[in-house]
C-alpha cells in the first residue's frame, strides 16, 4: 500500500528546512518519493502543515492511581462525558478508550506515562493495552524501596546495583526509571513531614541525594537511553526554586531529566511569600546542557492531581476540592495521593499559570524543554491546544493576563517576554526532542525509515483550533482520524526495554520476596500473554 | 460431557452461541451479572458497551458499599505487604470474610522487620460478634474493642472520641490497653472489609486514621469482601471511567447505582434480557426474574430456568488469566491450576460478539 499526502508544507526541522514537499508512506513506514511509482491512496493536504505524530514524555494516563481518582471521582466524569471537545477542564474518569481517542485527535500518537510502580505494573499495562491507536511507554519508579535503599545503606556494589535496576526495567516492561522525591516516601512511613535533597531517611542513613546521584549513575552505566527522570523535593513549596536549582546543579555532566519544573518555580517574595523564579532557574537550565526538563503547565479549572508523591500530596489535603482524598502507603515505590483541585484565576494560580510560561518562553533551547501539563497534576492534557496557542502568540498571552491577578503577574517577567514559538520549534519540542530523549529513532520525524505517524492539521488563525482538531492522523500509515473524529481504531504497543535479567539478582529477588512478603517471586511477575492482545510489547533496541 | 444446553436439551456449542446471540440481538437492554477474571469483565462490558445494556457484579450489594467508601470519602491505605512489613499494631475492624483469613494469620506467623519491629499486637473492634469473626479474632489473639449495646459505626464513633481525649458517656472494653499500644506503634493499620459495615461506619473508620495521622502515621489495609468483585470494579473503572454500577446509552457510559441497579431492573421490567455469570460454580441465579436468561456458568448441568446454558471455566483453576488479589492489592497473572476443556468466559463472549448481526470483533 503507496500513500501520498501532496501540497502540504512539512514541518520536519530533523530533515531540513520547512517547505512543500509530497510525504510518501508504503506498508507503514516513511518512504522517499519512489520513482515512477503512482500512490494507491493521495490526500490533498494543500494549506495544511504536515508533522510527525507528537509525543508526550510525560502524562499520567494508566495504572493505580489514575484508577483511584476515577474511583473517587466518578461526577467530574459524567458532567463532563457528554461534551469533551469543549472541555478541556477535568477528565479525572476518562476511561482507556477516550484516552487514546482524544490524544490522537490532536495528532499525538506516543505518550509516556511516567509512574508505574514496579508492583503494581501488571495493571499499568493492562490499563495502557486497553488505549486504543497510539504507542504507549512508561518509566518505572524507583528509590524508595527498602531493596534500593537497603544496597545504598550497605553500600553495596554498583554492579549490583546496575543488576537490580535492570531487572526492575526489564520485569515490568519499561522505558526507562524514575525517582519520585527519592527517599521521601519512606521516610513518610516514619512520620517525616518535610524532606530535602540532603536530609536523610530514617533507618537507611542514605540521603535524597545519594539516591538521585546513585540511580542516576546506574541508568548511565546501563545504557537506558532516557535519562533519570526526577520528581524533585519540596513540589509545590514556595521556596522550591532553591531545591530544583540544587538538583540542576547536582547533575555533574551526567544526563538527568527534571519534571514539571513548574511546580519548582516559586520563590519567597512578595506579600504573600509566592513568587516566580522562573527566570532564574530558566537561566540554570540554560547553561547546564546535561539537563533536559517540561513544565508541567498550570491551566485555569477543575482537575485532580495524581501523584506517587505521598507526603506532598498529604500535605495538600486541605487543599482539595471537592473535599475528598486518596493517599495511599504503598509497597516500596507504589502508593501516593489523589487530591482533587481547582486551579483558580487568583493570586496563587495566576502566579502558577505565569511561572511555566516563563519557563516555556524563556529556556533558549526547544531541544531541553518538553511540553506538559504534567497530565492531570496542572491540568488535563485536552488543554495543549490552548497552550499551543498562548506559546505561539505573545497577544493570546496578553489577552489571557488582563482576567487575571495583576500583582501576581506583576512578580513575574512574563509581560516583557514577547517570543512566540514558531511551528519548527513546536515540532521540535512535541516531536523530534521527545523521541531522541526516550531513545525512539523510528518516530519525531518525517525521514525515510521512519513509522508513518504522522500529523496533518489546517492552518488557520484560531491556533488552539488548529492543535485541537487534525484535519488528518496516522499511525503506523494507518490513517486513524479525518477532521478532528477518529475514523479508525487500531491498537498501539507499549514501548520497553528488555535488559538481560542477570541470574544472581533473579536469585536474590525471589529470596526478597519469600522472606519479605511470604510469597513467590511470580506473584510480582507477569508473562505477556498475561496482557491477551497480539504482541503488546514493543522492545526498543538502543 | 456437554457444555452447553438450550432449555434442558444439551447442544453444541456453536447452536447455543448462534442462539444466544439471537436473543441479545433483539433485546432493547440486557443486563449483565458479571463474575470473571479481568479479561472475561472486559469482554462482557464491551458487549454490554455494544448492545447498551448495564453491568453489575454479582456480589454488587456488598461492592456498592465499598465503592460507596471512595466516591463519598476516600481515605488513607496501606497495601497488605507494608502492613506485614512495617505495622506492629493491626486492628480488625468487624468482621473480614473468611477468604482473608489465612492472610491475616500469615502476618501472624511472621515479625514486622520495617519501621518499630515490634512484637505484632492485634485488636479487634466489633459491634455485634458474629461466629466468624470471633473464631478469627481469638485464633489471633485479638484484644476485643467493644461497648455494651454499641453497633460498630458507634463503637468507632467512641473509640475515636476517646481517641481525641473527648469526655463521652459510652465506653469501649481495653480501650486503655489500645492506647497504651499506640504510643509505641509507629504504624497502625486497621483492617475492614465491605463486610465490616455500613459505608458510614467505614467513613468514620477513616475520620479516626485522619485524626491519627494529625501527629503520627496510621493507616487502613481495605480486603475487599470479594476479589474478584473488586477486579471487576477496577477493570470498570479504566473501560468507562466509572466503577458499577454503570450502563450505557446512546453508547455512552453512566454512572448510577440506583438507576443500573440490575435486580431492580429485573423486577421493574426495564431489562428485557439476563445474561448471568457464575464461574465459581455451584450457585443458581437469583430467583425472581421473569425475563430470559443467558447462564455462563462452571456447571455441568443445565441451569434451571435458563433458555441457554453455557459452561464456562475459571481463570486460575481451568485456564490461565487475570485477578485480582488481596495477597498483594492489585492484579495477579494466575495459571490454570487444573487446566480444563472449559472456555474462557471472555471467548464465549467473543464468539457471541461474532454471531451478532454485523459481525464485529470486540474491542477487547
Ligand atoms: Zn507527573
Amino acid at each position: 500500500m503507496l500513500i501520498r499526502l501532496t501540497g502540504g508544507e512539512v514541518v520536519d526541522p530533523v530533515n531540513g528546512a520547512t517547505a512543500k514537499r509530497d510525504v510518501w508512506i508504503r506498508d507503514g513506514l516513511l518512504v522517499d518519493a519512489p520513482k515512477g511509482a503512482t500512490a494507491d491512496e493521495t490526500h490533498d493536504v494543500s494549506g495544511c502543515i504536515v508533522m510527525a505524530g507528537a509525543i508526550d514524555i510525560h502524562s499520567h494516563i494508566g495504572g493505580g492511581n489514575v484508577n483511584t481518582a476515577r474511583l473517587l471521582l466518578p461526577e467530574h466524569h459524567r458532567s463532563h462525558l457528554p461534551r469533551p471537545a469543549n472541555t478541556p477542564l477535568s477528565n479525572a474518569g476518562w476511561s482507556t478508550f477516550q484516552t487514546g481517542t482524544l490524544y490522537a485527535q490532536m495528532g499525538f500518537t506516543t505518550v509516556v506515562e511516567p509512574a508505574m510502580a514496579p508492583y503494581t505494573a501488571l495493571h499499568t499495562h493492562l490499563e495502557l493495552a486497553d488505549i486504543p491507536i497510539i504507542d504507549k511507554a512508561t518509566l518505572a519508579i524507583l528509590g524508595n524501596d527498602d531493596f534500593t535503599l537497603s544496597l545504598l545503606r550497605d553500600s553495596k556494589s554498583k554492579a549490583m546495583l546496575d543488576d537490580y535496576v535492570a531487572w526492575v526495567i526489564g520485569s515490568t516492561r519499561a522505558l526507562g526509571v524514575k525517582v519520585i522525591n527519592a527517599g521521601a516516601a519512606a521516610a513518610f512511613k516514619e512520620n517525616v513531614r518535610s524532606f530535602s535533597l540532603d536530609d536523610t531517611v530514617p533507618e537507611y542513613g542514605v540521603s535524597s541525594r545519594k539516591i538521585v546521584k546513585s540511580l542516576q549513575a546506574s541508568v548511565t552505566r546501563l545504557d537506558v537511553p532516557h535519562p533519570l527522570h526526577v520528581h524533585a523535593n519540596n513540589l509545590g513549596i514556595a521556596g522550591s526554586a532553591d531545591t530544583a536549582a540544587a538538583t540542576i546543579a547536582a547533575t555533574e555532566g551526567v544526563p538527568l531529566h527534571l519534571a514539571h519544573l513548574q511546580f519548582y518555580g516559586y520563590g519567597t517574595e512578595g506579600k504573600r511569600k509566592f513568587s516566580s523564579e522562573a527566570a532564574r532557574l530558566a537561566e540554570a537550565v540554560n547553561a547546564n546542557p546535561d539537563v533536559t526538563i517540561d513544565i508541567g503547565q498550570v491551566m485555569f479549572g477543575q482537575t485532580v492531581t495524581i501523584s506517587s508523591d505521598v507526603m506532598r500530596q498529604f500535605s495538600a489535603i486541605g487543599n482539595a476540592s471537592p473535599k475528598k482524598t486518596v493517599i495511599l502507603d504503598g509497597d516500596g515505590n507504589g502508593g501516593g495521593g489523589i487530591v482533587p483541585y481547582r486551579y483558580k484565576q487568583d493570586y496563587y494560580g495566576s502566579l502558577q499559570w505565569a511561572v511555566g510560561l516563563e519557563l516555556f518562553l524563556l529556556i533558549t533551547d526547544p531541544w531541553r524543554v518538553y511540553f506538559t501539563t504534567d497530565h492531570p497534576n496542572g491540568a488535563p492534557f485536552t488543554a495543549y491546544p490552548e497552550l499551543f496557542e498562548l506559546l505561539m502568540s505573545s497577544n493570546a498571552r496578553d489577552a489571557k493576563s488582563t482576567e487575571l491577578n495583576a500583582t501576581a503577574l506583576g512578580l513575574t517577567t512574563l509581560a516583557s517576554v514577547r517570543r512566540e514559538y514558531t511551528l519548527e520549534e513546536i515540532a521540535i519540542m512535541t516531536r523530534a526532542a521527545p523521541a531522541k530523549l526516550l531513545g525512539l529513532k523510528d518516530r519525531g520525524h518525517l525521514g525515510a525509515g521512519g513509522i508513518a505517524d504522522i500529523a496533518v492539521y489546517r492552518k488557520g488563525r484560531d491556533i488552539a483550533k488548529m492543535f485541537r482538531e487534525a484535519a488528518l492522523v496516522f499511525k503506523n500509515g494507518d490513517l486513524v482520524v479525518k477532521n478532528g473524529k477518529v475514523t479508525h481504531y487500531r491498537w498501539g504497543k507499549t514501548l520497553r526495554l528488555n535488559p538481560p535479567p542477570d541470574k544472581a539478582m533473579v536469585k536474590r529477588m525471589q529470596a526478597y520476596h519469600e522472606e519479605r512478603y511470604g510469597l513467590s517471586l511470580d506473584w510480582f511477575t507477569f508473562p505477556d500473554s498475561a496482557i491477551q492482545r497480539p504482541d503488546p510489547f514493543a522492545e526498543v533496541v538502543s | 460431557m456437554s457444555v452447553a444446553w438450550i432449555g434442558s436439551q444439551p447442544v453444541p456449542l456453536t447452536d447455543a452461541v448462534r442462539n444466544a446471540a439471537k436473543l441479545l440481538a433483539s433485546s432493547r437492554c440486557p443486563v449483565f451479572t458479571l463474575d470473571a477474571d479481568v479479561h472475561g469483565t472486559r469482554s462482557a462490558i464491551a458487549l454490554a458497551e455494544r448492545l447498551g445494556g448495564a453491568y453489575d457484579h454479582a456480589a454488587g450489594d456488598l461492592l456498592a458499599k465499598e465503592v460507596a467508601l471512595f466516591t463519598d470519602h476516600g481515605g488513607m491505605f496501606t497495601t497488605p505487604g507494608e502492613a506485614r512489613r512495617r505495622s506492629s499494631l493491626i486492628v480488625i475492624v468487624g468482621e473480614i470474610p473468611v477468604a482473608h483469613h489465612e492472610l491475616l494469620r500469615a502476618w501472624a506467623d511472621s515479625q514486622p522487620d520495617l519501621g518499630d519491629r515490634q512484637k505484632r499486637s492485634w485488636f479487634h473492634i466489633d459491634g455485634t460478634e458474629t461466629a466468624e469473626a470471633g473464631k478469627l479474632a481469638r485464633k489471633l489473639k485479638a484484644i476485643s474493642l467493644r461497648g455494651e449495646v454499641l453497633s460498630l459505626p458507634a463503637a468507632l464513633g467512641v473509640l475515636r472520641a476517646g481517641l481525641q481525649g473527648q469526655r463521652i458517656a459510652a465506653s469501649l472494653t481495653n480501650i486503655d490497653r489500645f492506647k497504651k499500644a499506640l504510643t509505641t506503634a509507629q504504624f497502625p493499620v486497621f483492617v475492614f472489609s465491605g463486610t465490616s459495615g455500613e459505608t458510614a461506619g467505614l467513613v468514620m473508620l477513616q475520620g479516626l486514621i485522619a485524626d491519627l495521622n494529625k501527629t503520627g502515621r496510621a493507616s487502613s489495609v481495605f480486603l475487599p469482601a470479594d476479589d474478584d468483585a473488586w477486579g471487576t470494579a477496577l477493570t470498570s473503572l479504566w473501560m468507562t471511567g466509572f466503577p458499577p454500577r454503570t450502563g450505557f446509552s446512546n453508547s455512552l457510559p453512566s454512572y448510577d447505582p440506583g438507576r443500573w441497579d440490575i435486580q431492580r431492573m429485573i423486577r421493574d421490567k426495564e431489562a428485557d434480557l439476563h445474561v448471568w455469570m457464575s464461574t465459581r460454580g455451584g450457585e443458581t441465579p437469583p430467583r425472581g426474574g421473569k425475563i430470559p436468561l443467558i447462564s455462563l456458568s462452571k456447571t455441568n448441568a443445565p441451569t434451571s430456568g435458563a433458555k441457554i446454558t453455557i459452561s464456562v471455566g475459571k481463570a486460575g483453576i481451568d485456564h490461565d488469566g487475570v485477578s485480582y488479589s488481596s495477597r498483594t492489592g492489585t492484579f495477579r497473572a494466575v495459571q490454570a491450576a487444573q487446566p480444563s476443556q472449559l472456555p474462557s468466559v471472555s471467548s464465549i463472549i467473543g464468539q457471541l460478539a461474532e454471531a451478532l448481526p454485523g459481525k464485529k470483533a470486540l474491542p477487547c
